[in-house]
């Protein structure tokens, strides 16, 4: 049987270090983080005062100024990043064509805000004086619904919520779909808006960077001590080659082997020998026909976090023996902080970027080597270098792990 | 600021039609895209302004602004 191939047409990207692909990608390339002191809501009370916050965006500029009010930060977010996707792609949406494209988004505190300030109206109003304008956005697949309502889009829509890897296992999804021939085109996307409740949630867990050592995202360096929460929203539209080709449309890159494995552990930690995370990078490496030989960088979801860095170290010197050695391994996370579902899509998108430019981007911030860590995690400076392969890898103490390859388009 | 000027600047923040096109005997459905959510939230947030609860039965009254500062003349009457 023919492999259907799937190709990536169209990037929209919002994330902390820059609003759209060639400002994203250009932020990458010259090592330059988003992450800076909270704007949005006052940190007085936390030890921590820093995000990977989008300070400048401006949804009306995407999206025009009407109706905007009925929808959240994660739906504007996740809204343009689509359009600027659905742009980047030239992809006409019309009744002739709108069942054949669908999307697909991960995503999974996104409506924490609605949620939280829903219930606070209840408590301090009444709960008979709530504004029941903030319902409709307190469950989970509203910013996705707010996608294909405002573009049309009506083959399917499907959130996924595991978390970490939430962006990935979209991916795998809506790959699996067009696989199948039950859809020409997917707008894939993943999002997370930054608020006082998520920061709070992450804070007394005692995630953050900061609470024990230097507030800083600095992946598989010594004084990593937690992630910086960021926020984002990317969006791909990947489609079947011959649906692409039929419609004249730029290839930007080829989706390529996918794998993701759950480690039913404990609630909340890591599993310690990172046997999910091995396994879907081996699960990916296989479906794709590639040799370990062939990958040319592996974008790390290492955030930071001791465990989380040391792990994903672990597993790669697994899944790639000896070639782990001469195998660039970086974390864009140390630019844009953890934004949770949103990672893996921010992820995707850089790797595009890496294909199409010929750079792999640094783990910024390393200054202390770790013994755990003995990679070469492309420290603080990008490396101009022809990417055919890029591994892409998503986990974290949830239990979720997906890992994807993106490859050139040739 | 009367009362009509608060309610008119409510419905015109909700429907997001600029206050000098509210006028008042415009119906909320026919001539301001109303849909049935954003009926929802005018009244609410007029029960919430006025700290009273509309009866059911009362809501399909409230089709325009002068009805709304009509209701609420009632209101203050009770």
């Amino acid at each position: 049987m023919n492999k259907r191939r799937i190709v990536i047409t169209g990037i929209g990207v919002i994330a902390p270090n820059g609003i759209g692909k060639e400002r994203y990608w250009h932020a990458l390339k010259e090592g330059r983080s988003g992450i800076k002191p909270v704007k949005r809501f006052d940190t007085g009370k936390f030890k921590c005062k820093l995000a990977g916050e989008i300070d400048d965006f401006k949804p009306a500029i995407f999206l025009g100024q009407k109706g905007l009010r009925d929808i959240e930060r994660s739906s504007r977010l996740l809204c343009s990043a689509a359009k600027l996707a659905i742009d980047d792609a030239g992809l006409k949406i019309n009744d002739d064509n709108t069942d054949d494209i669908g999307v697909c988004t991960g995503t999974t505190l996104s409506s924490l805000w609605n949620f939280a300030q829903f219930d606070k109206e209840a408590i301090q109003d009444g709960p008979l004086f709530t504004n029941v304008a903030l319902f409709p956005g307190t469950v989970m697949n509203a910013a996705s619904s707010q996608v294909s309502i405002r573009f049309n889009i009506q083959g399917f829509n499907t959130t996924i919520a595991t978390g970490y890897s939430s962006s990935i296992d979209a991916l795998k999804y809506a790959i699996d779909f067009i696989m199948r021939g039950r859809i020409k085109a997917v707008l894939v996307g993943g999002v997370e808006s930054l608020s006082l409740a998520n920061y709070t949630g992450f804070y007394r867990l005692g995630f953050f960077a900061g609470i024990n050592g230097e507030e800083v995202s600095c992946p598989f360096d010594k004084r990593r001590n937690g992630i910086v929460l960021g926020e984002g929203s990317g969006v791909i539209v990947i489609e079947d080659e011959e649906h692409a080709q039929a419609r004249g449309a730029r290839i930007y890159a080829e989706v390529n082997g996918i794998g993701n494995c759950f480690d039913a552990y404990k609630m909340g930690k890591y599993e310690p020998e990172a046997n999910g995370l091995k396994e879907s990078m081996k699960k990916a490496i296989s479906n794709s026909g590639l040799n370990i030989s062939d990958i040319d960088y592996v974008s790390a979801s290492a955030n930071s976090v001791p465990m989380q860095d040391k792990l994903e170290t672990v597993a790669l010197k697994d899944v790639f023996g000896r070639y782990a050695y001469n195998m660039p391994v970086s974390s864009i996370k140390s630019m844009t902080g953890e934004t949770f579902s949103a990672g893996g899509i921010l992820q995707v998108a850089a790797a595009v970027g890496s294909t199409v430019y010929g750079f792999i981007p640094p783990t910024i911030n390393y200054k202390e080597r770790d013994d755990d860590c003995d990679l070469d995690y492309v420290a603080n400076r990008s490396r101009t270098v022809r990417v055919n392969n890029v591994l892409i890898n998503n986990f974290g103490p949830g239990g979720s792990n997906s890992s994807f390859i993106i490859s050139k388009y040739h | 600021m009367s009362i009509e000027a608060e309610i008119r600047e409510m419905v015109s923040e909700i429907t997001e039609v600029p206050v000098e096109k509210l006028t008042p005997e415009a119906d909320f459905f026919k001539d301001l895209n109303v849909d049935s959510l954003k009926a929802i939230e005018i009244v609410a947030a007029f029960e919430k302004k006025f700290r009273i609860i509309v009866p059911e039965n009362d809501i399909p009254k409230i089709r325009n602004i002068s009805q709304i500062v009509e209701y609420t003349k009632n209101i203050k009457k009770d």
